[in-house]
């Protein structure tokens, strides 16, 4: 045990001193996160705008009412409703995001089934709340479609027009059991920020436990792994010192860029103990894939490359440049990628969850490592044998 | 000293061989070095030399024959006993980006010196390799001297019964060459078992208590450096200059004793003797009958000789 603190304790001390742990662990992908998130952050995020709505209809028409009761009141946008003569040149002028036109008629025009063509006027500022505003508005003119051709059948059929009226009812009343509510597109999903702040940290993880085990290829070609061994030191004890390397600064350097990504991007990632355990998985992961990196690449240089190019594929699918989404066999692959499960783990941490709701994250990150580690026991030694 | 294989011997190696592949590289090699010896390992590249100093240093796993250190098994699986074990590799084996005394304190703590002990020791090894004053200058700042001077200080801080020191002067200065070999003799005066690879004969035949040659996987032959001058005939050569008669000469020559054979050589002679400083008085009459001598020189066999001699090859090669 002593050894290998004393191994570990030289090993850090070296990484520090050298510098270019802090440059590419901290300083780069704190770098990139500010980059990234100016470029996407206030792209896909954020609540729908308010939206002026200028409406032309019948005064007395009754289902025009509704229509515009229903956009008044969706709860996801914030409409506010002005009476309008010409609201092409209320849009046109400004004055309006986006106009209706109720077609004179519009009541008399539906019970008998005739068409009742709705008109909107979409202005710059409507946006995606002036998008969503005309979805529901088709939404609810098919509603009353249905109520009155229930009606107009019922009619048809001889019935009293008491229960004709009740037919329609029951159907206007079936149609509003489907609410439109504002929700996150799931629950594991973090802003778009968070997602960068994860997303990088999991990737520059990749590097910087690359400075711990990689360390054995480096202390080859330095000529002291011959000294080492040559030692009353254990050769499983030289590795697990290069593996603790990896795992201390692979935990501190998440730690901090977490830590200080949440505080520069206003990002909060939930109960420090569970975002702990995910760091840790994914600590454990990433240093267990340079096990097998190590046991591919004959020299320093060749380990860089494999862990550069498996860091940045990993990075990428698991959302460090931008937010992925893939479904079937991607999806599960991506689903996966110890970098993508450490993300939807703080996805699932900032949404309030705790230890017993990462789960599945933190197997997938433990189980990504069982499989490296157990890859790297089969496949042949090409490089160094400690 | 325990050349006939006593309990005393620091290092015995009992016919180890090993391959790699088709490829053997060790066929069979058994040496003793007892404490306060300093043991040669000459042989030309791919001899050999590489493999059985890893296997001696428990790096590798003999194919079959035994190693002892101490009377103990020396193997990769054997940790403890590596503590009796001194390695000064070829390749430099430190941390260019730690200081010197940073290094050292490094390879002591992992040999388990602590403390004021560990403090004691790398002082007194700093001193030993004349690198006390550059102690707290990274090594990335030394000469290649000065590193290969580290580098055996390294190997030296705990102790070892057995140093092993793998051509510890090549491309060194030769006012650190002369450092190193001061070192390594002022070691084997205090006990210590030396066991030393040099491409440079001169090296050997200062330092070496006995020397085995070693080609093609096996000790060709093995003992202080006048035995095997004996051992493979190697005569002295006296080499005389001069004009006259040389067939007369030659004739009163070969009837000299001791000499050997009488070669022509240029405008001269030369001869073949047993032991010429002997002789040369009976050698010098006996040309000096037929020829006006200019010039008499006498050359001594020595281990670049039997080198030649037995691995058909320069030391260099």
């Amino acid at each position: 045990m002593r050894a290998l603190l004393t191994m570990t304790a030289v090993d850090l001390r070296r990484r520090l001193r050298d510098k270019s742990v802090l440059i590419f662990s901290l300083a780069v992908p704190l770098a990139l996160m500010t980059v990234l998130n100016l470029l996407l952050g206030g792209v896909s995020e954020g609540d729908l705008e308010p939206v002026d709505l200028a409406v032309s209809s019948d005064a007395d028409d009754q289902l025009a009412g509704v229509v515009v009761d229903a956009l008044a009141s969706t709860g996801i946008v914030d409409v506010t409703v002005t009476d309008s003569d010409d609201p092409h040149a209320d849009v046109g002028a400004g004055s309006a995001d986006l106009g209706m036109v109720v077609p004179s008629g519009f009541t008399a025009a539906l019970t008998s089934g005739e068409p009742a063509p709705v008109q909107f006027v979409m202005g710059d500022g409507a946006g995606l709340s002036g998008q969503v505003l005309v979805t529901v508005a088709q939404g609810v003119v098919e509603q009353l479609r249905g109520a009155s051709v229930a009606a107009v059948a019922a009619g048809a059929a001889g019935l009293e027009p008491d229960r004709a009226s009740q037919l329609a009812q029951q159907v206007l009343d079936a149609q509003a059991q489907v609410q439109l509510t504002q929700g996150e597109a799931s629950s594991e999903q973090l802003s778009t920020g968070g997602m960068l702040i994860a997303g990088q940290a999991g990737l520059f993880l990749m590097f910087t436990v690359g400075f711990g085990v990689l360390g054995l290829i480096a202390e080859r070609e330095e000529g002291t792994l011959v000294r080492l061994r040559s030692m009353p030191v254990r050769s499983s004890t030289i590795v697990a010192a290069k593996a603790l390397t990896a795992f201390v600064l692979g935990v501190v350097a998440t730690g901090v860029l977490l830590t200080v990504g949440s505080v520069l991007f206003d990002v909060d990632f939930g109960a420090v103990p569970a975002v702990a355990v995910l760091v840790v998985a994914a600590v454990l992961a990433a240093t267990s894939l340079t096990f097998v990196v190590v046991r591919l690449a004959r020299t320093a240089e060749q380990a860089n490359v494999v862990q550069s190019i498996i860091a940045l594929v990993l990075g990428m699918s698991g959302g460090a440049f931008f937010p992925i989404t893939a479904t079937g066999l991607v999806g599960t692959i991506v689903d996966l990628n110890p970098i993508a499960a450490f993300t939807r783990g703080l996805g699932i941490t900032s949404g309030g969850g705790g230890l017993d709701a990462i789960g599945l994250p933190v197997a997938i990150m433990l189980g990504f490592a069982a499989v490296c580690l157990l890859l790297s026991r089969l496949i042949p030694n090409r490089g160094v044998a400690a | 000293m325990g050349q006939d294989g006593t309990s005393t011997d620091v290092v015995q190696v009992q016919d180890v061989t090993r391959s790699f592949g088709d490829l053997q590289a060790v066929a069979g090699v058994s040496l003793r070095i007892a404490p306060g010896e300093t043991y040669g390992l000459l042989g030309p590249n791919g001899a050999g030399k590489t493999t059985t100093i890893s296997m001696i240093a428990g790096l590798l796993e003999p194919d079959s024959g035994t190693v002892q250190l101490c009377g103990e098994p020396m193997g990769p699986r054997h940790t403890k006993i590596r503590s009796r074990l001194g390695l000064v590799p070829q390749d430099l084996a430190l941390y260019p980006d730690l200081k010197g005394r940073e290094n050292l304190n490094y390879f002591g703590a992992l040999q388990n010196l602590r403390g004021k002990e560990l403090r004691a020791r790398v002082d007194e090894v700093l001193e030993v390799v004349g690198l006390a004053d550059r102690a707290k200058d990274p090594v990335k700042e030394y000469s290649g001297g000065m590193k290969r001077r580290l580098n055996i200080a390294a190997g030296l801080l705990h102790r070892p019964a057995l140093l092993i020191l793998d051509e510890p002067t090549v491309g060194v200065d030769p006012q650190s060459r002369n450092a190193i070999l001061e070192s390594v003799e002022a070691l084997s005066g205090e006990g210590m078992a030396v066991l030393y690879t040099t491409h440079y004969m001169e090296e050997a035949e200062r330092l070496c208590d006995r020397i085995g040659i070693i080609d093609s996987g096996r000790v060709q032959a093995e003992g202080t450096r006048d035995e095997l001058i004996h051992l493979v005939g190697e005569l002295d050569q006296v080499r005389m200059d001069g004009t006259g008669d040389l067939t007369a000469a030659t004739d009163a020559l070969q009837q000299v004793p001791g000499v050997q054979r009488v070669d022509p050589v240029g405008g001269g002679l030369v001869c073949a003797v047993a032991d010429a400083p002997v002789h040369l008085a009976a050698i010098v009459t006996a040309a000096s009958a037929h020829l006006e001598l200019s010039d008499v020189e006498i050359t001594r066999p020595d281990l670049e000789q039997v080198f030649l001699h037995l691995t058909g090859k320069e030391l260099r090669d």
